[in-house]
């Protein structure tokens, strides 16, 4: 019954608006898919040593400019007037762009972004109370993968307009660790100490030389800045180890941390 | 079976069920073959004083341990133990500071520590795993930005191959430097790229090419070239492990690179 009735609502056509009908589809499908094509062939073969936010934005340029394209063959086939178009467009562009400052504010970020390029997919930055893996850097925001796998959105105009903090820009960091010795103890001794512990860690570098700095008398102790320098994927090792071997090292040198105290002083025959 | 000279690393038939152990100072290895798979230990104890031996090992004697790698290979067959060169470039400092004065030319013989690989033969070669013999500490060579992870190793720079004492764990590499510029050359750190170079085999001791480093000033290019030949400093020497990245002959990028490094001193 039903494809009775789409048979002869087809014969009611003119063979010209089936013709016409015919190529808008063709176009469609065919243009569709010499843009998916022609994208997948940049990327995988003509950018393959390109960087994987190169690729993207290729990938992409391609897509919305062959999509745009398509769209124009399918409106001059319907007998769309493409200068009546453009003017409609300006005219509408103008009251859309009004009501979409931030999106348009987002948009040119993502250029200064891409620009700029302070980061790229795969970096691991932190911004604001964010830390995570760039995922992806689009023209409204980009896309970070948090440690704990939570997907974090963040639109441009913010990056833009925050410090952000690339963790993975150089291949070696140094890791800066605070803590308090108590007053009273051996300060040389402290300091061959801390040389000892990061020469025999194995993921602290030789070079550059680790740092280690009396900083400042505190309340309860001498505070002590211990820098090592390690190679970015050692970080969790390094943490890790090296904090056991403070603590079992210092342990067992005798070497106390300092700790909150007060010192009470009752002079005799002042309490009644 | 007390293994003095290279010995330790000759191929090994290991039957199903049969359990063998390398034993280096810093290093222990023991391999068992199981039906369709390999089990591989690799400890690093403290330092072992029975000397660099190989031994077979009864099942009782095998360490109990959770950190056994299991690899599946059909194939039963003799495996062969290879020696080859770090992964990384090798920064090496010298005990003790050295001067070489204008126009003089020096040959150093550097012990660099192999690492343990072991191929099997049956169909073909194939690396079931490789480990380092000696854990040496990793180190930055160059800029924070530019430089590249090395390992660290100090060391002496032997200047007779006399003072250089016999192992299968270490391979020595003869390093002649030249220096044809008008100013002194200091050595404070040299970094080879091991990488590139080969290791052969002679009875009691492990070499690795010889380099050829021709120092024309701090701003100059310094000229480096890996001898292709065996050393020729002992007889009989045959190629047994391949480099890792086989380089031919002079190396513009590398030279270019370690003029960096000899003008960072």
């Amino acid at each position: 019954m039903f494809f009775q009735q789409v048979s002869a609502w087809l014969h009611s056509l003119s063979p010209d608006v089936l013709s016409r009908a015919l190529r808008i589809v063709l176009t469609l499908v065919i243009g569709l898919f010499l843009v998916r094509v022609l994208a997948v062939v940049v990327q995988r073969y003509i950018m393959r040593k390109s960087t994987p936010q190169r690729q993207m934005i290729a990938r992409k340029a391609i897509g919305y400019s062959g999509f745009v394209l398509v769209l124009v063959a399918v409106l001059g086939e319907l007998g769309v007037k493409l200068t009546a178009l453009l003017g409609a467009a300006g005219i509408v562009g103008i009251a859309v762009g009004i009501a979409s400052q931030t999106s348009v504010s987002n948009i040119i970020g993502g250029l200064f972004l891409i620009s700029e390029k302070p980061f790229g997919i795969g970096d691991v930055i932190r911004t604001g109370t964010t830390t995570g893996i760039i995922q992806s850097i689009d023209l409204l925001s980009i896309k970070i993968r948090t440690f704990d796998n939570l997907f974090v959105r963040i639109p441009n105009e913010k990056i833009i307009s925050s410090e952000v903090v690339n963790l993975t820009r150089f291949p070696i960091r140094r890791m800066d660790l605070l803590f308090q010795i108590a007053y009273g103890e051996d300060l040389s001794g402290v300091q061959d100490l801390l040389e000892h512990i990061a020469r025999g860690n194995p993921w602290s570098l030789d070079e550059p030389n680790p740092v280690i700095v009396f900083n400042d008398f505190k309340e309860n102790g001498i505070e002590v800045l211990f820098g090592l320098w390690f190679s970015q994927p050692d970080f969790v090792e390094l943490k890790n180890s090296i904090m056991k071997d403070i603590t079992t090292r210092f342990a067992a040198a005798g070497i106390s941390f300092a700790s909150p105290h007060r010192t009470i002083r009752i002079v005799e025959g002042s309490i009644s | 079976m007390d293994k003095t000279g290279t010995a330790v690393w000759d191929r090994i038939d290991i039957s199903t069920k049969q359990c063998v152990a390398w034993r280096f100072p810093a290093r222990s290895i023991w391999v068992e073959r199981m039906e369709n798979e390999w089990h591989v230990l690799s400890l690093s104890p403290e330092k072992w004083r029975g000397g660099v031996r190989r031994e077979p090992v009864s099942r009782a004697q095998k360490p109990t341990s959770s950190q056994w790698r299991h690899y599946l290979h059909k194939q039963s067959g003799p495996v062969q133990p290879i020696p080859v060169l770090p992964d990384k470039p090798v920064v090496v400092r010298p005990d003790r500071a050295l001067t070489l004065l204008p126009g003089q030319e020096a040959l150093f013989f550097l012990e660099i520590p192999v690492w343990f690989r072991l191929c099997t033969t049956v169909p073909r070669h194939l690396r079931i795993f490789e480990e380092p013999i000696a854990i040496l500490s990793k180190t930055w060579f160059g800029d924070p930005i530019t430089g590249e992870l090395c390992y660290g190793l100090a060391t002496r720079l032997h200047q007779g191959i006399d003072s250089v004492e016999p192992t299968s764990f270490n391979a020595v590499c003869p390093l002649s430097i030249a220096n044809d510029s008008d100013s002194d050359l200091a050595f404070e750190k040299i970094c080879l790229h091991v990488e590139n170079l080969n290791v052969f085999r002679a009875a009691k001791r492990l070499w690795a090419n010889k380099l050829n480093v021709v120092f024309r000033g701090p701003d100059q290019a310094t000229q480096i070239e890996i001898d292709r030949d065996a050393p020729r400093f002992e007889k009989g020497l045959s190629l047994f492990g391949p480099a890792r990245q086989p380089s031919a002959g002079w190396n513009i990028r590398r030279t270019f690179g370690m003029l960096k490094s000899f003008t960072d001193f």
